[in-house]
Order: C-alpha cells, then structure tokens, then sequence
C-alpha cells in the first residue's frame, strides 16, 4: 500500500491531506522558506503517533512535527519531501492545582493554559508574543521565551516531564512532578531540540501563582541607547524585574499606526518595564527603575493606570510584527543575544551594517536578557534587496558572536542558521551534538536536516546529503 | 586499596592534571588501558550511588577558580574545582549569588553540578539545572567539548550544559561552566513558625524548611517587603538567612516527592530518621543510623511518582537495596548517550541507574 494509504488505515480518511493545496500550506512556517510535504497527518492521540512513526519508518520517509506553524527559524519546515505531523488536535489540558502543574497536550495553545489556569490563581510563565496561535508543543520543541521570562527563566524552566514518542513509535513518559528523576535527564534534553528527537505528545509544566501586584512602566527616551543602558543598569543594580523590553522609534510607530495603544511616537525609544510581587515590593522596585531611567535621561515616566492600560502596552509590544507585515510585503528578523552589559554597543553596531546595506531596521527585544530582535523590513520579490537582508542579517549574528553573544536566543536554529552552527562551535562540539541526536534518533527519521549543519558527525561523510534547495527563501 | 571486580587488589593511583591537556592525556590513557577513573571535587559525595572500585582518584583541583565574572551581566564563569563555598563568598562581595547549596561543606561546584545538588532555594529559584548556562567538559575518550554559551538565554543547538547535571560524569570530566546568577536583595529573614501551612500567607517565600520538628520561612527582597511578610507570619523573626545544615547519619537519604506531599513524606519518615524537607519543592533530605523502614517508604515514594534515593551509605551497601531504587524509563537511551561520550566507560562507572 502506498504512504498515505497506510496512514488513511490508522487515521481514517479525513485526518491524511494530500491536496497540492493543502500540501502547500503545512510545507511553510513563519519564516520565508518553503519547502515540500509528502502530506499531512492530524494524530488525535498518542497510540496515534506511534502508528504514524512506525508507517513513516516501515516507508522510510521522515517526519516534521509541526505545531502552529509559528516558528521563525524554519523548524517545520519539510525541506524534501515527509509527512507532516500536525498536533492541532491534541489539546487536553489537565490541571493539578495543589501540586501547581499541569499535563498538556502537545497541541494546546500558549494561552489557552494560562486562560485555564488563570481561575485558580496559576499561569503558565513562558508567553512569547505569539502566545494566541503557538503551540506548547513548539514551545517546548524550540525552548521558546518571551518578554516574562527574564525573571521566571525560558520554557525548560517549566518543563517537569514529557510524554514523547521515539523511533521505533516507543513511547516514553519522562521526569514528572517530584524533583530530580534519577538518570539522565532526557526530558530537558528533548526541550530545545526542535522536533529531531521524536514527537511531544504531552507535557508536564510547571504553573507559577499569578502574583499579588504589578506595576507596569512606560518610559520614553531621545536615545536607543539611553534606552539599553537604563536596562543594563537596572540589571547591574541587582534587580531583576519581570520584564524589560525596548522598542526603537520606527518600531513604535508601526505599532501605534496600526494599534493606536497609546506609545509615544516622538522619541527615539520606548522601555517596557514591568515588577510583580508583594505590594510594597513592586513600590520600591518600580521607583528604582523610574530613577534609574531618569538618571539616564527618561523624557517621561508612565505607569499604567489599571489593568486595562496594561493590557494595551503589551498588546502594543506583542503586536510588533504584524504591525510590520502592515507596513512592508515582508519582514525577516534575526534572534540573537549578547551579554547584557554589551547591550548598547551592539544596538550600535547593528543599526550601522543596516546603514551600510540602506536597509530599514525595526528594533524590538528582550532587552533585559540581551536578547535582540532586529527586524529588516523588504520587498521580497526583489532579488538584490534579498540578497542585502541576508547578508546584513548574517553581519548582525557575526557581530554579536564577536561580543561573546550566542546564534539564537529563543527561536530557535532550525534550517535557517544551522550552516551558522560553525561560527560558533567547533567540530569536535557540533560531533558531540550529533551523538546526542544519533542515540535517540539512528537512522534521523525526525526532523531531517535542522539544527545541525551536515556532516556535523564527524564519520557521516558518506550519508545523503540534505542541502538547503536553491530559492528555498521565497 | 580496594577490592577489583576480578577479585585481586587494585594499585591506586591518584593524579590531579593541573589543566585541559593533562586531563586529556588522563583520560586518553585510562580508555585505553580500561582503568575505572573516579572523579574527585571536595570529596563530599563519594558514597553516593554505589560507586565502583576504582583505579585512578581524579583530582580537580588543577581547575579552580574564578574565570570570568562580569557582575553586570550577572553571569559568572568558574573551574569545576572551585569550592562552592569559596565563589559563593566571592559572589557575595557583589551581592550576588549563583544559588548553589546553602550549606556545602568542601563541595566544588563540579562535584554539585554532576550529582545534581540543588540549593535550599529551589521552590523558589529552581534547581542547579537552571544555573547552567554553558558547560567545558572532557569526554571519556579525550575530545574536549562545549555545549551553551555564556549569555542568560541560549537555545543553540541541544542543551548539553543542563544534561550533565545529575550526570555523574558519564557524559566527561567537566572542566568549567558559566552560571546564572542572581542577586542578593537588600533585606532578608528568617521566621520560625508553628507548621508548613502557615508558610502559605506568603505568596512566594524563598524557601520553607521543616527540620528537626521547627518550620522555618526564608525571606528577602526589600525591607518593606519583608518585614510586612514577617508580620503576617507572625513568628519569631531572626534577620538574615539562617540555613540548616543537611541531617547526618550513617545512612542518607533523599526522597523526592511530588510537591503537595511533601507533609505527609514527613509523616511517614521512620521516626528514628532526622530531616530537613523543602516544602514547594517535594525534596526531602533524611538521614538515619539503619536502613529499617527504607523499603516500605521507597516502595509509597515510587508509587507516588518519586523515588527514595541512598546518598550515603557504610560500605557493604544496603541489604541488596539499589541506591536508586526502580529504574528511569528510557535507559537504553541513555546508554547510547554516554556510549558516545565515555565509550570505554571508564568515568564513574556504574554509578546511574540501571547500573549505567
Ligand atoms: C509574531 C510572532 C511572534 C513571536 N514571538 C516569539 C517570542 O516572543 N518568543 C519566542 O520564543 N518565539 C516567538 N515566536 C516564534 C514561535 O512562535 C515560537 O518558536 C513557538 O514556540 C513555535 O510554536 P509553534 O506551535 O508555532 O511551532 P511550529 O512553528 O509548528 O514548530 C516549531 C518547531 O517545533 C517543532 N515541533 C512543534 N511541535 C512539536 C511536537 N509536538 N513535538 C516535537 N517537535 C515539535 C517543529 O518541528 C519545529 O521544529 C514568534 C513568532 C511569531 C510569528
């Protein structure tokens, strides 16, 4: 029987897509590449996940787990050919409010948990800005952040065990809610590995009380880099608050254009800070950042009046891309990070190889874990214009790894900066890696070609090689 | 000397390589001759899940200190060999700290990182797994990796750095690593109050310890903030933090529970057992003069989704317990993972589960 014969057998009818159309859509993700899936699966359960691994091994064809398709790095992408195995509909949430966890079907929405959770007092930390379509599947694949993970640490943090799904369609349940599991640590090793080792089906995570008061800032600056350096002093002064994040002028000009949230638009950068905790905690704390940025030239210090106010803020920094996508045909943005106290050197160093190409950059970050995002808006349909964004993209990681910074802070390395691996590790440590996705994944039945650039083990010279399809970006 | 798995006695040697290239010789040599090497840091954890004979005692006191601190970045990149005590110090100076065991006797932060110790902290700041930012390690068969970066966030590839905590070595000999650190807020104190429910009118203490029938509350952050946590508690305060030592015995004991039972964990502690559990986080540290009573306790802890592990025990073991009790899910992986740092196996052989 054919591939989706097989799968047809196991899922019925309705849950295999094979439609050029369909094919099309689930073969892209955030990114700008595209690629080609043999067709697409929708397991309901985690049996149902083991049936398809063993159909795709028994017709050698790999898988791609895909979530919301939100992932920014090319994760989900199938470069050629393979099955995608969609988790839309595995999305049960199970709530321990005494032990303050929950197991979640790889397919929930990010903020789904936290809706459910909310009414017993309890969220769930990681919240990247596209909390309202990700998966918690993805998050765990990609360790995802967002903007309140400075002070409560990035999904792995919150991540007690997994059920996964391995080669072979063995299934595994890993760690669980009592600490320190004795043995490796599979469970944290499978977060952060972007789908290579097997299928997420559920996850353990960690819910977090929703704390007694917030104070959420905005100040508003005539420089970017009064900006990074209020962040890095608040930092350097022993205070960690919940979030840090900076938008530069053209940034908050797209958002205040499409959102109208209430950002000023006049100066040169705004700062999102926000303190939670005890009542007379977050006084103090919010005091010491307004001073901190005054000291550093704050034009304005504003405290949202209500929750309602805080709302919009964060709407408005959540909502940065899509205001881009108004205003540009496309965007592509790199996510790296530096030491926190190379903050301003960088953000300088940045906008200059933008200069240099005459390209638009928008910038919006994680400022407080030194974690940038800037974002280069183009036409994508112009050769010469793509060719610029890459290599000022390119130029942007190498001068961050220059600083002691890193290739990817939370989206992840997937297809789009695997071939960067080598920049930032030798081969010796990009072997070691590869040792840790053969043990779990042999004959790479899961996620071929992502992360790792070929030829990372060091003895696979003879194997197929994957390369990235010319015009694999548009 | 001790006694070999063949029978005869062991000639033992002891070498402490003063830097990377040395350690790499060591350990080359000691794959290909087989010898068992047992890594060495402050000595403090030596008993803890069955450690095999060995051949070589591996000192690493060639990599200690203080390698690369930027207290602006709040990052801190140090020698395995470094005595927790001494950085925490160090740290300290700054009002820092990499929140590592409260109470460490001559543990390196090597030795803590490898059996997976975590601070008294834990409900509050997690466990030693999340301190990792970036680690430097030797495999077993001499290749000199790194994995992570010495930046707060990092998902570049898969995250070798939190995989060797707990890891006993297996996967190589750590060298160094970059940790996250935190700071020291202005005010803290410690409350003495009437049992662990109280704890719960503070809505995110440091840490709440019961120990040796007392409940303390940790507490820090402003001063305002928490003298009128103290107030609510309404005990007896101390200023400052006043950490438990861990309870000693000849046998210890670490019983790992799903958070919420960490009351009735105590409850059913054998009662000539002393303890010092950390409520929030389902880790109960124990230790006794006999092993009564472990059986039945690893045998509820189990059926709670925990275990009850032997950290120290007199040599000649536990009546046939093993020290880690029923085996983790997925050990067949993991003895592809270290067949790929350690190939010989010659690293703290035998000290997982499953006898890996
Ligand atoms: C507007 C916008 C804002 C964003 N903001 C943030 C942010 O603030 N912080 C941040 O970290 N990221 C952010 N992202 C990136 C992205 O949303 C996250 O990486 C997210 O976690 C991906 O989830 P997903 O469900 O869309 O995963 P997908 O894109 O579907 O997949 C991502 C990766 O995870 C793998 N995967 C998915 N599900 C599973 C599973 N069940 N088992 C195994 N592997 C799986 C895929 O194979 C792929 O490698 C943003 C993206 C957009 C478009």
């Amino acid at each position: 029987m054919s591939l989706v014969q097989d799968l047809r057998a196991v899922l019925g009818d309705d849950r295999v897509l094979e439609e050029p159309v369909e094919l099309y859509l689930y073969s892209r993700d955030a990114s700008l590449m595209q690629g080609q899936a043999t067709c697409v699966a929708f397991p309901h359960t985690t049996a149902e996940v083991a049936a398809v691994v063993r159909v795709a091994e028994a017709h050698g064809v790999p898988i791609i787990p895909r979530g919301a398709g939100t992932g920014l790095a090319a994760g989900a992408i199938p470069i050629d050919g393979g099955i995608v195995l969609s988790t839309t509909s595995m999305n049960q949430i199970e709530l321990d409010v005494e032990n303050r966890t929950a197991w979640v079907g790889a397919g929930v929405i990010n903020l789904d948990l936290t809706k459910e959770a909310e009414p017993y007092g309890l969220s769930f930390a990681p919240d990247p800005s596209s909390q309202s379509a990700c998966t918690i599947g993805g998050n765990v694949a990609n360790n995802s952040g967002g903007a309140h993970c400075l002070a409560e640490g990035a999904t792995t943090s919150h991540v007690l065990g997994l059920e996964v799904v391995l080669a072979g369609g063995e299934v595994l349940v890993l760690g669980g809610q009592a600490p320190d599991m004795p043995g490796l640590d599979l469970k944290g090793l499978i977060v952060g590995s972007e789908g290579t080792l097997g299928v997420v089906t559920r996850a353990l995570v960690r819910l977090l009380p929703i704390e007694a008061d917030v104070r959420t800032l905005l100040l508003d600056f005539e420089e970017l880099s009064a900006a990074t350096r209020t962040v890095s002093d608040v930092i350097a002064a022993g205070l960690v608050p919940a979030a840090l994040e900076i938008m530069d002028q053209k940034m908050t000009t797209a958002v205040e254009n499409w959102l109208r949230a209430g950002l000023p638009c006049d100066c040169a950068a705004i700062l999102l800070a926000e303190v939670v905790g005890e009542p007379e905690a977050v006084e103090a704390e919010a005091a010491l950042v307004s001073r901190i940025g005054m000291q550093n030239g704050a034009r304005n210090v504003q405290v949202a009046r209500d929750e309602e106010e805080r709302a919009m803020l964060w709407k408005g920094r959540k909502s940065a891309f899509g205001a881009v996508a108004q205003v540009s045909p496309n965007y592509y943005l790199h996510d790296t990070v530096v030491p926190r106290s190379r903050l301003v050197e960088t953000m300088e160093e940045v906008q200059a190889i933008a200069d240099r190409h005459g390209l638009d950059v928008y910038n919006v970050f994680h400022a407080g874990d030194g974690n940038l995002h800037p974002l280069m808006a183009f036409d994508a349909s112009d050769p010469v214009m793509l060719e610029k964004v890459h290599r000022a993209g390119e130029e942007m990681v190498a001068a961050c790894l220059a600083r002691g910074g890193a290739l990817s802070g939370e989206h992840g390395i997937g297809l789009e900066k695997r071939d960067m691996m080598r920049d930032d590790f030798t081969d010796i440590d990009l072997d070691a890696q590869a040792r840790l996705k053969e043990a779990f994944d042999p004959s790479g039945l899961f996620n071929p070609a992502k992360v790792l650039p070929e030829g990372s083990r060091c003895f696979d010279f003879g194997g197929v090689r994957r390369e990235i399809p010319d015009g694999a970006w548009v | 000397m001790t006694e070999a798995a063949g029978g005869g006695p062991r000639l033992q040697q002891k070498v402490a390589p003063p830097d990377v290239n040395a350690l790499v010789s060591v350990l080359r040599e000691a794959s290909a001759s087989r010898s068992v090497v047992q890594v060495v840091g402050g000595g403090t954890r030596q008993g803890y899940g069955s450690p095999p004979p060995f051949d070589i005692a591996l000192h690493m006191t060639g990599f200690s200190g203080i390698e690369e601190w930027d207290p602006d970045d709040l990052t801190v990149t140090v020698g395995a060999g470094t005595p927790v005590a001494d950085l925490e110090a160090e740290l300290s100076g700054r009002s820092q700290t990499a929140v590592l065991p409260e109470v460490p006797g001559a543990s390196t932060v090597g030795g803590v990182i490898s059996a997976g110790v975590s601070s008294l902290r834990r409900a509050r700041l997690l466990g030693t797994r999340e301190r990792m930012l970036e680690v430097r390690l030797v495999t077993g068969d001499g290749r000199v990796v790194r994995g992570g970066g010495r930046v707060v966030k990092n998902v570049s590839g898969y995250d070798l750095p939190r995989l060797v905590v707990g890891a006993f070595g297996s996967l190589g000999v750590i060298t160094s690593m970059c940790l996250k650190l935190w700071p020291k807020p202005a005010a803290a104190a410690t409350v003495a109050i009437g049992d662990a429910e109280t704890a719960a009118r503070v809505r995110r203490p440091l840490a709440v310890l019961e120990h040796d029938g007392a409940t303390d509350v940790f507490l820090w952050g402003t001063p305002e903030e928490v003298f009128s946590s103290a107030a609510r508690l309404g005990g007896e305060m101390r200023e400052g933090l006043h950490w438990p030592a861990d309870p000693d015995g000849r046998y210890r004991w670490s019983l790992r529970l799903p958070p919420a039972s960490t009351s009735e964990g105590v409850s059913r502690l054998p009662a000539t057992w002393s303890h010092l559990a950390i409520h929030g986080a389902g880790e109960i540290r124990a230790a006794s003069d006999a092993p009564d009573g472990a059986e039945d306790l690893r045998g509820w802890a189990e059926g709670m989704g925990g275990s009850l592990v032997v950290v120290e025990a007199p040599r000649g073991g536990i009546n046939g317990m093993d020290p880690w009790g029923r085996p983790p899910p997925g050990l067949e992986i993991q003895g592809r993972l270290i067949a790929h740092f350690d190939p010989a196996r010659v690293i703290n052989p035998g000290r997982l589960p499953g006898g890996l």
